[in-house]
């Protein structure tokens, strides 16, 4: 039953992003994306990867399509002709696709019993989850212990995406420019009541919620990737209600920089003290002595709040360098 | 069985909301479909999450229902400023004669 839904969600994900390729009109290809994620999500859930769904909720629905408008509105609204020939292009898309079909073949079918994963990883990781960490939520047992090198690594990757970003379109922009919204013009939806009045309640319980998700992360679907990415939305929705410089002044860009570079740091600090302390690097275990169970939860909860600092501090500091940045 | 009717319906309806986000033709088609698509995307998730008997999971459509507001915000403030801006260039173009101001002729 839930497969049949599962492979009609595909096959609209399929159609739209054949309708993403085919679209001239760049902002029809953006809310097509938009629609590809939902789709997407939809699919993680009915496949039970909750917090991967929330993840691209977050991430791919909300966040993603706030950073292409950014972009759009600082470029033209019609994708450019093509003539030169795309036949290159072509055969690297078509061999690439027919080597990843051909992958599919030897892999096991979806929930097969004898799949190597279910033969001795994953009957490991739910045992030892119970045993040695004590918390229901295994995928976050996964994501920041057994394989928290793993995530440190993604966080690094973030860090450093964000990096790039900022070094492409310009991380401060220059003193004193004159920026088409300030003036005489109106900031932001500033001057539109009802969005304003109706956003400004949603904020609070958008950031409760990304505190929820961050810190509950154990006991249910979320932690620090998704709460980051909900925390940068709640901003985010500040910034577009009240204009951008209003919510610069809250979080300035170099407080977004050092959350950035801290959350990282915090993550790679928690594997420090760990070795300190005569561990391995990233060892909760000796955290706390005399309880290792409590060392792990206590570490967990450190590094995820490190994850979710630098996620927040890197989306915002994407948007807000997308935001200020000039027309011309 | 009653899941399976109201997901039906509901996946349906994602189908019909996906074809007008194709077809288009305005703009404002597309923001309603896309819109649209995010309710019925809440919607699958909190009957799913009830049908697989873990309400825990409704989480994740109350996430969806508030990034969803934060997109459609965002949909709004990016004509608005762009129709902010096509005035401002048409009363700059006006005002000097049909001279094509910096914003235009500078690199990009």
């Amino acid at each position: 039953m839930i497969e049949l839904f599962g492979v009609f969600l595909l096959a609209l994900a399929v159609i739209t992003a054949i309708g993403v390729v085919q679209a001239r009109n760049l902002f029809a290809g953006v809310m097509l994306m938009g629609i590809f994620s939902l789709l997407m999500a939809a699919t993680f859930f009915l496949l039970d990867a909750a917090d991967v769904a929330l993840t691209e909720a977050a991430v791919g629905a909300g966040i993603s399509t706030v950073l292409m408008l950014s972009a759009l509105a600082l470029s033209g609204a019609e994708e450019k002709a093509r003539s030169r020939s795309r036949i290159l292009a072509l055969i690297v898309v078509t061999v690439t696709a027919a080597t990843v079909i051909y992958a599919t073949f030897e892999k096991p079918r979806l929930g097969d019993p004898n799949a190597p994963v279910q033969q001795h990883v994953a009957p490991w990781y739910f045992d030892m989850t119970q045993e040695a960490i004590e918390i229901p939520n295994v995928v976050t047992a996964v994501l920041s212990s057994f394989r928290g090198y793993d995530t440190l690594g993604e966080v690094i990757v973030v860090f450093t995406a964000g990096i790039g970003v900022l070094f492409l379109i310009g991380a401060a922009a220059p003193k004193g420019r004159a920026s088409p919204s300030q003036g005489d013009l109106p900031v932001g939806l500033k001057h539109h009541q009802p969005i304003r009045v109706v956003g400004k309640l949603a904020i609070p319980f958008i950031l409760l919620f990304a505190f929820y998700v961050q810190f509950h992360g154990e006991y249910s679907p979320g932690g620090g990737f998704q709460a980051g990415a909900l925390f940068a939305a709640a901003i985010i929705l500040y910034g577009m209600l009240e204009g951008e410089a209003t919510a610069l002044s809250i979080i300035p860009a170099p407080v977004l920089f050092a959350m950035s570079a801290g959350g990282a740091l915090l993550f790679g600090g928690v594997g420090v003290v760990c070795m300190l302390l005569g561990g391995n690097f990233l060892q909760y275990d000796v955290l706390l002595a005399g309880s290792p169970v409590g060392a792990q939860q206590m570490g967990i909860i450190a590094i995820e709040l490190g994850v979710g600092i630098t996620v927040a501090g890197t989306l915002l500091s994407i948007f807000f360098a997308f935001a200020t940045r000039d027309q011309s | 069985m009653m899941f399976a009717v109201g997901a039906a319906a509901v996946t349906i309806t994602m189908m019909l909301a996906l074809l007008r986000a194709l077809l288009g033709p305005s703009v404002y088609d597309r923001v309603l479909a896309v819109n649209m698509l995010g309710t019925k995307t809440v919607l699958l998730l909190a009957l799913t999450a009830f049908a697989m008997g873990r309400p825990d999971f409704i989480d994740l459509a109350i996430t969806y229902a508030l990034i969803n507001f934060i997109g459609v915000i965002a949909v709004l403030q990016f004509f608005y400023s762009r129709d902010l801006r096509k005035a401002e260039e048409r009363a700059a173009k006006s005002a000097h004669g049909g001279a094509v101001g910096p914003s235009q002729a500078g690199p990009q």
